[in-house]
């Protein structure tokens, strides 16, 4: 089987119903797809295959011969993040990480497509992601961001509208 | 300050984003095995027989790990705190909860492990097994825990019984204008990372250990490996610290040591990474909490005193338990001063998975029970709940249930701040209030004696 | 049948540290000939951002920008003794190690300049990345010359070592639970208030707000905080609404296996969250900070009870409150049966739940 990887052509030696997550991570050693829960429910899992979001564990290998397959690994280096990238850092949408790349797939694939920066539509597109870490507030920060067009200064990070800061009194020293 | 305070990036944020970031499963070593666990089928049976030859003999098998290939079998996670160990790392001849391993199998493939796996003859004896804590003192019930019976009776002073007594608990009850009780129980619930359980361990050729861990804790997963393995801490090193969620899981050394078992027995790298199932149905979970609070309060809002009975469902083994429920009776008073005080926690076993720490251990039920008993209390005394807890609120030098001043308690203030938030008028009195040290109508009788001197925090 | 809505109010307090203490950290640090700073401490990062928070407090200790640090947390040949990232001990107990490493490492950077500049270690200061002389800023050299000089010049090697060890609380009378001395670092404190739609015919609840003020010390980096605060506080939804490991506790059937059965809170359940964050420093922290990882998830589950009860007139005092319960709750209160015993004095709620219900093989009462 053949399979374009992150644009580049890959020949695929796995049996025809291994799991894409399985080719991508074990064969071809692409490790940014999770294996969270191998069964469909997290999306720590998620490729685009021809530009769509899938759950690769999910996805036997064989149905998507001949397909373009993109990881986070295709989306942006470190020197040269995308903008979804670039938003997550900036808007602090990663804790421990293990969603993210999933996330990040995910979202690239919302904003590609036209999705707007209203939370509710990006809660209705990325809801079957699981992250235990941030509560979600800072990753529809993020998205809906990207899907504002803003510019992200990736040295920094944004405050959520959400927070206020106060001192109580007698702790100034 | 410039660099404290600012809102810096995540150090690893770049490797986050760009899949770069090495998780364990990410490690990638030549020659690696895999490898599965055999688990129990039963919540409570003794094993008869236990036969591996047929799994050892398969073809791509290379090493099946039983209770008889671990130096010390029992090792308790709270040995250095003076608490005896009770758990086996792999059951020998009695298995307390479904799910607790038997063996673990290093293969070729996972397919090849998991189907040694099940090529191993178990032979077991059901045996009645106990879920309610509530049934757990009955002389009927069946025992669950060999080291210390049905609840853990090694308390100092060879107590079986958490204790806190602080002030005259009958004199507040003959004092109350009202005396409100209430039962609270909280679930148990699993800390749910996206990264299962998972351990990469390498044998060197210097005859050291490589175990890439998903830890929570490096030095002690350390202690416990070595300490099963007998070995000095030199000669295991291990790699970690990048963790994908943890939330408590990840403190119990659930995987290292026996994968570093199957790569020594082995001679080869072993990876074991549990499945989400594993994970959900066989990982230490937070503990379900079982907690009846007796309060004696006045018609003016004061609690007087406290009489409260905990009985913290610990599953099979002990783990962190005794450890989770003192952190729990020295916090039983919530946000609040109490004087009068008397407090019974148990730690009783069933034959479920052994709890284990999660977010908030020991406190998080607790505080769920004191915060819906306090709203009662205030709604049966038709008092403002602001008020109630508020008046209650505990405030500098004001002492904690073992005696220790607050020194810097903001309870007062955070109220004051949620008020305000949340658009919630408070009377001037209310307002006004500090945290400073009690004083005036803030300082009834009933609360003179427990004021303290500082020194705490 | 209908959908009612109601508030409820919760407040907690919880400890930095693990209760009883003795739980050490320990630190090294050393400088590159260029000035750089290797950080090693055996804290692992499970998402709460212990890498980005001990780099910061280096950075900021030893006065050189944020972007010199290296930090290695990966492995206990290399780095100290950590007890580990538990008990929200990380930013407070490790964090302090790292900062008494980096306060050595400054006064080694001192000493070497000083004999440089020529120029006593008490009238220099070190920020940015530059020793200077005080009041007199044109006087300077950088922190990369003074460690080549260390290097090149001097034949030293920049360190420094830090340990922290909050001392060990004992209980001194078991039977009243007395403590010689405080078992935690520092305690924080938060409330919480909970706006709840229940669905009278569904039993639903579903969480519209929480808005919440926290005593969280002092920042690290106020980023990473509101993280903590905001992951907490769905987290504490979980706990209140959907998770259960046991849905038929005490009974261990039927549990859920896996993501699809296993009800974690997703994006759908995302309530609006609103955050006070109130600085209180600590008296024993890295520049006033306390422990709020943990304690973030505790204050949602009672303000959500509360809410229902607010909302439809019902206790639900086992957890979580899904909607079989909220629905039995509805029934019990419908039928005359929810009301608690009162006589006298005594107001007595969920006797059928009480151990006395159970057993008399242990008594509980007033």
């Amino acid at each position: 089987m053949e399979l374009t990887v992150n644009s580049v052509a890959r020949t695929v030696q796995s049996p025809p119903l291994s799991s894409l997550l399985t080719v991508l991570r074990e064969e071809l050693d692409i490790t940014s797809p999770k294996a969270g829960c191998e069964s469909g429910g997290c999306g720590a899992c998620t490729v685009l295959v021809d530009g769509q979001p899938r759950r690769s564990c999910l996805t036997a290998v064989c149905a998507v011969d001949g397909a373009e397959v993109t990881t986070v690994e295709g989306l942006g280096t470190p020197e040269d993040l995308s903008r979804v990238q670039q938003a997550f850092i900036h808007h602090y949408a990663a804790q421990c990480g293990f969603c993210t790349d999933g996330l990040i797939v995910a979202a690239t694939a919302y904003v590609g497509g036209g999705g707007s920066a209203d939370t509710g539509d990006i809660g209705e597109a990325l809801a079957g992601h699981y992250c235990r870490c941030t509560g979600y507030v800072k990753i529809l920060e993020a998205v809906a961001a990207v899907a504002r067009g803003d510019t992200f200064d990736t040295a920094s990070t944004a405050s959520s509208a959400n927070n206020t800061y106060v001192t109580i009194a007698g702790a100034e020293s | 300050m410039k660099v404290v305070g600012a809102r810096l990036p995540r150090y690893d944020g770049v490797g986050h984003v760009t899949g770069r970031t090495t998780y364990v499963d990410d490690v990638r070593v030549p020659g690696m095995l895999h490898a599965a666990a055999l688990r129990s089928v039963h919540h409570n049976a003794r094993i008869t027989r236990l036969d591996t030859g047929a799994a050892a003999a398969m073809a791509g098998v290379h090493a099946v790990v039983t209770h008889a290939d671990v130096p010390l079998l029992v090792y308790g996670h709270l040995s250095g705190a003076g608490i005896p160990g009770d758990e086996p790392l792999l059951a020998k001849d009695h298995v307390r909860y479904r799910g607790q391993p038997i063996a673990l199998v290093a293969a070729d493939t996972v397919d090849i492990a998991r189907a040694a796996c099940a090529a191993i003859e178990v032979d077991y004896e059901e045996l009645p097994a106990l879920f309610d804590v509530r049934l757990g003192f009955d002389g009927d019930a069946p025992v669950i825990n060999d080291t210390f019976g049905n609840w853990y009776d090694q308390y100092e002073g060879n107590l079986d019984v958490r204790q806190i007594r602080k002030g005259d608990i009958d004199a507040a009850m003959d004092a109350a204008d009202l005396i409100v009780s209430g039962v609270y129980r909280t679930q148990s619930v699993e800390q749910v990372p996206l990264e299962t359980q998972v351990c990469v361990a390498i044998p060197e050729p210097d005859g050291r250990l490589t175990i890439h861990t998903c830890t929570q804790a490096m030095y002690f997963s350390l202690g416990v490996v070595c300490s099963h393995l007998q070995l000095p801490m030199s000669q295991v090193k291990m790699v970690g610290g990048t963790v994908g969620g943890g939330f408590g899981g990840k403190v119990d050394t659930a995987s290292d040591t026996l994968t570093a078992l199957a790569a020594q027995k082995s001679g080869q790298p072993v990876k074991w990474r549990w499945t989400r199932e594993e994970e959900m149905l066989a990982s230490g979970n937070r503990g379900p909490w079982h907690m009846e609070i007796i309060d004696a309060v006045t018609s003016d809002g004061w609690i007087l005193g406290r009489k409260m009975l905990t009985i913290h469902d610990a599953g099979a083994y002990g783990r962190f338990s005794v450890y989770g429920l003192t952190k729990h009776s020295f916090h039983h008073t919530g946000a609040y001063s109490i004087p009068n005080l008397h407090f019974d926690g148990y730690v009783v076993f069933t034959n479920k998975i052994p709890t284990t720490a999660m977010r908030g251990y020991g406190v998080t039920g607790l505080s769920t029970a004191i915060e819906v008993h306090a709203e009662r209390v205030a709604k049966e005394l038709g008092m403002d709940p602001y008020e109630f807890r508020l008046k209650n609120a505990n405030r500098v030098n004001d002492t904690s249930p073992n005696r220790i001043a607050y020194e810097d308690p903001s309870t007062v203030e955070v109220l004051q701040s949620l008020a305000a938030a949340t658009g919630v008028e408070l009377g001037d009195g209310l307002r006004a209030m500090t945290r400073e040290q009690r004083s005036g109508d803030m300082l009834p009788d009933h609360l003179v004696a427990q004021i303290g001197s500082g020194g705490g925090h | 049948m209908a959908v009612h809505r109601g508030k409820g109010l919760a407040t907690v307090e919880y400890p930095t540290g693990m209760n009883q203490n003795g739980d050490p950290s320990q630190a090294w640090i050393k400088v590159k000939p260029d000035g750089r700073v290797d950080v090693f401490s055996g804290t692992a990062d499970i998402g709460n951002g212990s890498k980005t928070v001990q780099s910061q407090i280096v950075a900021e200790t030893i006065g050189v920008p944020y972007d010199w640090v290296t930090y290695d947390n990966s492995n206990t040949d290399s780095s100290p003794m950590c007890t580990g990232t538990f008990a929200s001990r990380a930013t407070f107990v490790a964090g302090n190690a790292v900062l008494k490493a980096a306060r050595q490492v400054r006064e080694r950077i001192l000493a070497v300049a000083s004999r440089e500049l020529e120029i006593d270690p008490a009238d220099l200061e070190v920020a940015d990345g530059s020793v200077s002389v005080k009041g007199t800023p044109a006087k300077s050299m950088g922190v990369d010359e003074v460690a080549g000089a260390a290097t090149f010049v001097h034949g030293e090697l920049l360190t420094g070592d830090g340990a922290h060890l909050n001392p060990g609380a004992a209980i001194i009378d078991p039977t009243t639970g007395e403590v010689d001395k405080p078992p935690h670092a520092a305690i924080s404190y938060a409330a919480c208030t909970a706006e709840v739609e229940v669905d009278d015919e569904t039993g639903d609840v579903r969480v519209l707000s929480l808005t919440q003020a926290y005593d969280i010390g002092r920042a690290m980096n106020p980023t990473l905080v509101e993280g903590q605060i905001d992951g907490g506080a769905v987290m504490g939804l979980g706990f209140g609404l959907l998770e259960d490991c046991y849905p038929y506790y005490p009974t261990a059937e039927h549990r859920g296996d896996g993501m699809n059965t296993y009800h974690v809170p997703t994006m759908a359940e995302l309530p609006e969250i609103k955050n006070v964050l109130m600085e209180n420093p600590s008296s024993g922290g890295p520049y006033g900070a306390k422990g709020i990882g943990e304690m973030s998830n505790n204050a949602q589950p009672a303000a959500i009870a509360n809410a229902i009860h607010d909302a439809v007139g019902v206790w639900v005092t086992e957890f979580p409150i899904t909607p079989e319960r909220v629905l039995a709750a509805l029934d019990a209160k419908s039928e005359g049966r929810s009301e608690p015993r009162r006589e006298g004095r005594v107001v007595a709620f969920d006797e059928e739940l009480s151990i006395n219900s159970f057993t008399s093989a242990k008594t509980w009462g007033a």
